[in-house]
């Protein structure tokens, strides 16, 4: 029998481990987060004693009145005693019904132990319950549905675009002109520009002062700058974010789009010219479906990459007017505004369960094809 | 001369067939010419759309501030002046971050790095059972959304007492980028021949000496291209930067940070300043490109 292979498991163990310690174990985390909400409830008990059995649970802050109260004497580790007061109180609890029980002081706030007949619940146990608290706080938010709307506006704008400009673009390389290398240099040197530095320099031709406003009013086709930016010009603002991230994203497309061109044998593509197939023939029947695999994968790669936009959102527009999921994200969890991780979590698994949804409804959609060819 | 040779083959052909012929043949030429000249056309156009943003954005970077305030602007930065940047780069806390930019960068390529390695060499050198299984899985996490991440490694690192610290920002830029870098290492490993190692070996050296001598050597461009891939992605990442980092900001974190509050000269100083290492490194890492983003999961 062959000897069971250890040492590419070895060799793979680091890197698996730390995958999952930053990959799993914040997924785990961020349901955590999104779900569960740590409460504290105070529990009523039926006797003056820890141990006693519960009669019912009251929420932090609530106000009791006092009916009863009851001296007992903890001893302390250097032998002297000090005075704990019990209390019997009544109160609402939080579906509206009276109930009595009794409290330790520990778990109250009240003047005067011995005086007082009103108190505060302060503390209590920590419980850690199923919640959609955040979930709902997230739908309801006035901004989500803003948000949610514009990512898929501008996925649905991005992406045709982006696709068709990619197919050029590697065609035109792959139609190998002279100066070729210079030709993919440039088509490729999007892909180090980030996000953010894509947004500033679009802002820097769309804002007021920009460079379109420059040229327009210079050649004469404006008498006076025109302000594209602004809360009422939602349309120029979703175009410029459309222009910036077409512009820089497009070449990771185009890259996997090479990529795949390269892998068709150029005696298919020749063949199909001999039996005089035009341009947008050869591509239509024989490139295109020749690309299904590539495209497939930009296509998801993209669409997940395009539900995380916000950089060029933020430096375009502001992150105010037109906001996007992951600007909300970021707000919700920057401790300078909302500071709720909670809510911020929700939005992530939100944005997490429309990636994993689009990912498969792509491998879906072209199996099925596929699928219905073959049975043809 | 061989199109002459095959007309003089045919001399039933009177001379009005063949300047028939003629002319169709200089037409196809024509098209021929006509085609190469509109794809060059195309080309150049498509150059001028990618180019010209950064054309502009360079443009402001190298003029005076004032000539960045200015309506209208300038095409070219006349008068020439490094102004802007100087203005930028003095603008507090910006040295700060361009360092902790560069030290989570370099930390992030290390971790990386050095855990691909390993990881790639398995991949391309054995066959084991969960093969496919572990190189589909990490395909699948490569284009994992680093907004997800984010905000739950963030309580974690609070928790933790790592918030806020330099090597715990280095370490999430690793994890993004190891799918991508373990993919990349495992191609060029794979396009090492394998009768290298087996001659290393023939003569002499262990596994680990083959290894060290001869495959590591023959794969050192392949595997800094993925670092270098790594280092860009990491000078470039914001979300994570601006969640996990308040005091010890990055250079993309700290702009963002302060672009509402910031003027013109210092926006535009910023984005060229960023723009321009990746716009470096790109080059040295180009031939790359294709190994790195061209693999299908099939």
């Amino acid at each position: 029998m062959k000897k069971f292979p250890v040492t590419p498991y070895l060799l793979l163990l680091p890197s698996m481990i730390y995958l999952v310690l930053f990959f799993a174990y914040p997924m785990v985390q961020s349901l955590q987060l999104a779900l569960r909400r740590e409460g504290q409830f105070l529990h009523l008990r039926a006797e003056p004693a820890p141990e006693a059995a519960p009669v019912g649970t009251l929420e932090m802050q609530t106000e009791v009145r006092v009916l009863d109260r009851l001296r007992t004497e903890e001893v302390l580790p250097n032998g002297r005693t000090r005075p704990i007061y019990w209390f019997q109180v009544e109160a609402e609890d939080a579906a509206g019904s009276t109930i009595q029980g009794w409290v330790s002081q520990s778990n109250v706030f009240i003047e005067s132990r011995t005086e007082s007949t009103t108190a505060r619940v302060v503390s209590g146990e920590t419980t850690q319950e199923w919640t959609l608290d955040f979930l709902r706080r997230m739908v309801t938010d006035f901004r989500f549905g803003s948000a949610l709307g514009t990512t898929i506006l501008l996925i649905a704008l991005i992406l045709p675009l982006q696709f068709v400009l990619a197919i050029i673009m590697a065609l035109v390389l792959q139609s190998q002109i002279r100066g070729s290398t210079i030709f993919l240099y440039i088509f490729t040197l999007p892909l180090g520009i980030s996000d953010l530095a894509s947004g500033i320099l679009w802002y820097s031709i769309f804002t007021q002062r920009g460079f379109l406003n420059s040229f327009l009013v210079s050649t004469g086709l404006l008498d006076q700058p025109f302000i594209f930016i602004q809360a009422g010009n939602q349309g120029w603002m979703i175009a410029a974010i459309v222009l910036a991230e077409v512009w820089r994203a497009t070449s990771i497309v185009m890259v996997i789009v090479v990529s795949g061109l390269q892998a068709i044998s150029r005696d298919v593509i020749e063949a199909g010219e001999v039996f005089g197939a035009n341009l947008w023939q050869r591509l239509r029947y024989i490139i295109l479906p020749m690309l299904k695999p590539s495209l497939q994968v930009a296509l998801i790669l993209r669409t997940i990459l395009a539900f995380q936009v916000f950089a060029v959102v933020v430096a375009l527009t502001g992150g105010n007017v037109i906001t996007v999921l992951a600007n909300e994200t970021y707000r919700w969890y920057d401790p300078a505004r909302f500071n709720n991780p909670n809510v911020a979590a929700s939005y992530a698994g939100f944005i997490m369960l429309l990636s994993l949804g689009i990912s498969m409804f792509y491998l879906r959609a072209v199996r099925s094809q596929e699928e219905a060819e073959k049975a043809l | 001369m061989t199109g002459r040779t095959y007309e003089q083959s045919k001399p039933l052909m009177t001379p009005a067939q063949t300047a028939a012929l003629d002319a169709q043949r200089r037409r196809a030429r024509l098209g021929h010419n006509l085609r190469r000249g509109s794809i060059y056309a195309l080309a150049v156009l498509l150059a001028i759309w990618i180019l010209l943003p950064i054309w502009l954005i360079t443009t402001m970077a190298f003029s005076t501030p004032t000539d960045v305030r200015a309506f209208p602007k300038h095409f070219f930065p006349i008068p020439f002046s490094t102004q802007t940047l100087d203005f930028f780069l003095n603008t507090q806390g910006i040295l700060n971050s361009t360092l902790n930019s560069l030290v989570v960068a370099l930390l992030a390529l290390v971790i990386s790095t050095v855990l691909a390695i390993p990881a790639g060499y398995a991949i391309a050198r054995y066959l084991f059972p969960g093969r496919d299984a572990i190189r589909l899985g990490i395909l699948s996490v490569r284009a994992f959304p680093i907004v997800v991440l984010a905000v739950p490694l963030a309580v974690v690192f609070i928790r933790l007492g790592m918030f806020d610290k330099v090597h715990s920002l280095a370490m999430m830029h690793a994890a993004l980028t190891l799918p991508t870098t373990i993919l990349v290492v495992a191609s060029v490993f794979t396009s090492v021949p394998r009768e290298f190692e087996e001659a290393a070996q023939i003569f002499g050296c262990t596994r680990m000496q083959a290894f060290w001598r001869v495959v590591l050597p023959l794969a050192v461009p392949g595997i800094a291209a993925a670092a270098i891939l790594t280092f860009v992605l990491s000078w470039n990442e914001v979300f994570a930067a601006i969640l996990l980092t308040i005091s010890n900001r990055t250079l993309p974190a700290q702009i963002l940070y302060t672009l509402d509050k910031s003027g013109d000269p210092f926006k535009f100083a910023g984005g060229f300043f960023m723009l321009v290492p990746s716009l470096i490194f790109i080059f040295f890492i180009r031939r790359y490109l294709f190994n790195m983003w061209g693999q299908i999961t099939k």
